[in-house]
């Protein structure tokens, strides 16, 4: 393999591998804008909290408790971070979302977002404090090697678990009862309750699984990101653009928005430098709302989520 | 009777004005550090090392009471600016500690000067802090240029490294070290085969050092930036077998920015790595092992404390040590101050320059991670 196409290769691969973390912080915003029409600006503190499970999961329990391996304890923190993600969501829904939306206001579930956030960062703080925490996966330690490509273990199990995550979510939506009701409330709340579905209840459970999947994308964001109780504030800016540019609402359009962006970073750290990468970003996102204001995949609400 | 009541009229207005003076006998010191934020973890250190100060000075020092209150800047220049502003407005201090992060030192130096207070900066190494004419401005953190230049002499004549690859953060800080580390390498004979800066909030350095992967033989690494990044900056250029702690021959450097226990977090990736320190806990001098043994009961016995607790401790030494020698407002302080030569402190002697720079580096050197990740000092300075 040249030079060159080495270079292309392992760029391409680097930029698939960042491309899956933000899919992965992307897909709850996206989720919840496609059935509620809102933005979820906590979405950054439930992904915080999901990487603080993970790493007392890995550092408290389960290697000082359970007395598992490192390589486990870590999975194990992944699925513990989705737990309480879910637990989150399900709690801040129940105390707050809910009754705001059971007064037909949508502002102010809206400004209970920013609310919710403030709460979470500074619970957080309170917490655990401002030094940051050095969370070491097992996996980040294993460098794969094919020739001259490389890539951690941790990059290949953030691409499986991202690629399992998707596929769940979508085989979710479009074979399970639940997930077809889902899809009916997004489409149409008022018909879909009707037709004897029960709105409220789908919405919660729209909130448990976006906020279950940024605490999953929290656990294999833990070991890049510097974990302190501000962590998630570094990539959500980058998601809001990923779920523009990739059509508000549409799952297929986050994902394949979340890899171009990731693609594109790494060329631009290789080609033009990485204090452009927020330059380059955000003239497409500005290229795309003048261009194709509905992002890359045109926006039929019947087809998001 | 009349004269008996203004007799005692004027006994009680004497004992008032003389309660009053009396109360009056304060120090009182403004500290602007970032408490929230990611940088917040510079507030949390500071305020270890200036309470332990205080608590050893029982916070009376020549009769006058040392009166801190602390102030949330958050590293932003907006936010720093309107702190101070509050300070002067309500506590009205005789000095200003801070703060640590360049931009909001800068932003908050005019101030303070306008206002005729000292301010006190610990953390900082911005160029244009001290270069801009304040009068009421001193700094003991070496500057860029103090710390690039070392670096640049050891790369070249120890190191004999000819090929380098600069990576800083992107803020007043980093850029000057930068550009303080390029100019004497390449008027050296050197090369600079790439200027790599990143914002603080870049997480994943991967395709950053697959660049530099591709850059060929790199020499040495010179690298600006806090401690987080600089944690995945080392294991990604681990990763990719650029420096030495992941099998490459590159050489990371770093600066006076990274506090003890970075090598611990890096884990392997950072052997090898070659830094400048001003604070070495390791150090046998009694100031600094005192203040290592005092740190430790306070806080705990496994909490080995920073060059960033150690700077703000010393602050307040170097405070004490005004109001000692007659100092006891901003005018005092700042003639004070400019006296100084030689005060020892934990990270060595104080002596400012016309300036307010402190030009004493004789406790900088160097050191290089080993592979068990324990500091070897090095005598290259």
């Amino acid at each position: 393999m040249s030079d060159l196409a080495a270079l292309v290769v392992q760029q391409s691969l680097n930029g698939v591998y960042l491309g899956c973390l933000y899919v992965m912080v992307a897909l709850g915003l996206t989720l919840i804008y496609g059935v509620l029409n809102q933005i979820n600006f906590a979405h950054a503190d439930f992904v915080t909290v999901g990487a603080f499970t993970a790493f007392f999961t890995v550092t408290r329990l389960a290697t000082k408790l359970l007395g598992l391996p490192d390589t486990a304890a870590y999975l194990l923190s992944i699925v513990a971070a989705f737990g309480m993600g879910a637990l989150l969501g399900l709690a801040i829904n129940a105390a707050v979302f809910a009754p705001l939306r059971e007064r037909g206001d949508e502002l102010r579930p809206l400004i209970a977002t920013i609310g919710v956030s403030v709460l979470l960062e500074n619970a957080q703080l309170a917490l655990f404090g401002p030094i940051p925490y050095q969370f070491d996966s097992p996996f980040a330690r294993e460098t794969l090697r094919f020739g001259r490509i490389f890539f951690s273990a941790q990059s290949a199990l953030v691409v499986c678990v991202s690629a399992a995550a998707i596929a769940a979510l979508y085989a979710f939506l479009r074979f399970t009862f639940l997930g077809k009701a889902l899809r009916a409330v997004a489409q149409d709340r008022e018909t879909a309750g009707l037709m004897g579905i029960n709105p409220g209840l789908l919405i919660g459970l729209t909130i448990v699984i976006a906020s279950a999947l940024a605490g999953m994308a929290g656990a294999l964001l833990g070991p890049v990101l510097v974990l302190s109780p501000f962590a998630g504030a570094s990539v959500i800016v980058k998601a809001f653009a990923i779920v523009i540019i990739g059509g508000f609402g549409n799952l297929q359009g986050t994902i394949i928005a979340g890899i171009l962006v990731g693609i594109i970073e790494a060329f631009t750290v290789q080609y033009l430098g990485s204090g452009l990468i927020d330059l380059v970003v955000f003239i497409l996102l500005l290229a795309m709302l003048v261009a194709r204001p509905t992002g890359l995949i045109a926006e039929r609400k019947e087809e998001n989520v | 009777m009349k004269l008996a009541s203004r007799l005692a009229l004027a006994a009680a207005i004497v004992l008032a004005s003389a309660a009053a003076a009396a109360q009056e006998r304060v120090v009182r010191i403004g500290v602007a550090m970032p408490i929230s934020g990611p940088g917040s973890y510079f507030g949390v250190m500071d305020k270890e090392g200036i309470e332990l100060a205080l608590e050893q000075l029982k916070g009376t020092v020549n009769g006058y009471k040392l009166q801190v209150q602390y102030e949330d800047s958050a590293c932003s220049p907006l936010q720093a600016t309107n702190v101070v502003k509050r300070l002067l407005d309500q506590f009205k201090p005789h000095i200003v500690i801070g703060e640590e992060c360049s931009d909001a030192s800068l932003a908050i130096a005019p101030i303070l000067n306008e206002a005729k207070v000292v301010q006190l900066n610990v953390g900082s190494v911005t160029m244009k802090l001290t270069e801009s004419g304040y009068k009421y401005t001193f700094r003991i953190f070496p500057n860029a240029e103090q710390q690039s230049a070392p670096l640049v002499k050891v790369a070249h004549d120890v190191l004999k490294a000819r090929t380098a690859v600069i990576l800083h953060e992107k803020t007043n800080a980093g850029n000057d070290n930068a550009e303080g580390f390029k100019k004497p390498f390449e008027a050296s004979g050197g090369k600079v085969l790439a200027t790599i800066d990143f914002g603080r909030d870049v997480n994943d350095f991967t395709a950053i050092a697959t660049r530099i992967a591709s850059l060929g033989k790199v020499d040495v690494l010179p690298t600006f930036a806090l401690e987080g990044q600089q944690v995945r900056l080392s294991q990604a250029l681990a990763q990719a077998k650029v420096v030495k702690g992941g099998g490459g021959s590159g050489v990371q450097m770093g600066s006076i920015w990274l506090p003890y226990g970075y090598d611990q977090k890096a884990g392997e990736a950072s052997v090898g790595y070659v830094r400048i320190v001003q604070f070495d806990p390791t150090e046998r001098r009694k100031m600094v092992q005192d203040f290592v043994s005092a740190f430790k009961a306070k806080y705990g016995q496994d909490k080995v404390p920073t060059h960033i607790n150690a700077h703000a401790y010393d602050a307040i030494l170097l405070i004490a040590e005004a109001v000692r020698r007659g100092a006891h407002d901003s005018e005092s302080i700042r003639d004070a101050f400019s006296k100084f030569k030689d005060v020892e402190v934990t990270t060595g002697r104080i002596t400012f320059d016309p300036k307010g720079q402190n030009a004493d580096l004789s406790v900088v050197h160097f050191v290089e991670t080993q592979k068990d990740l324990s500091w070897k000092a090095l005598s290259w300075q």
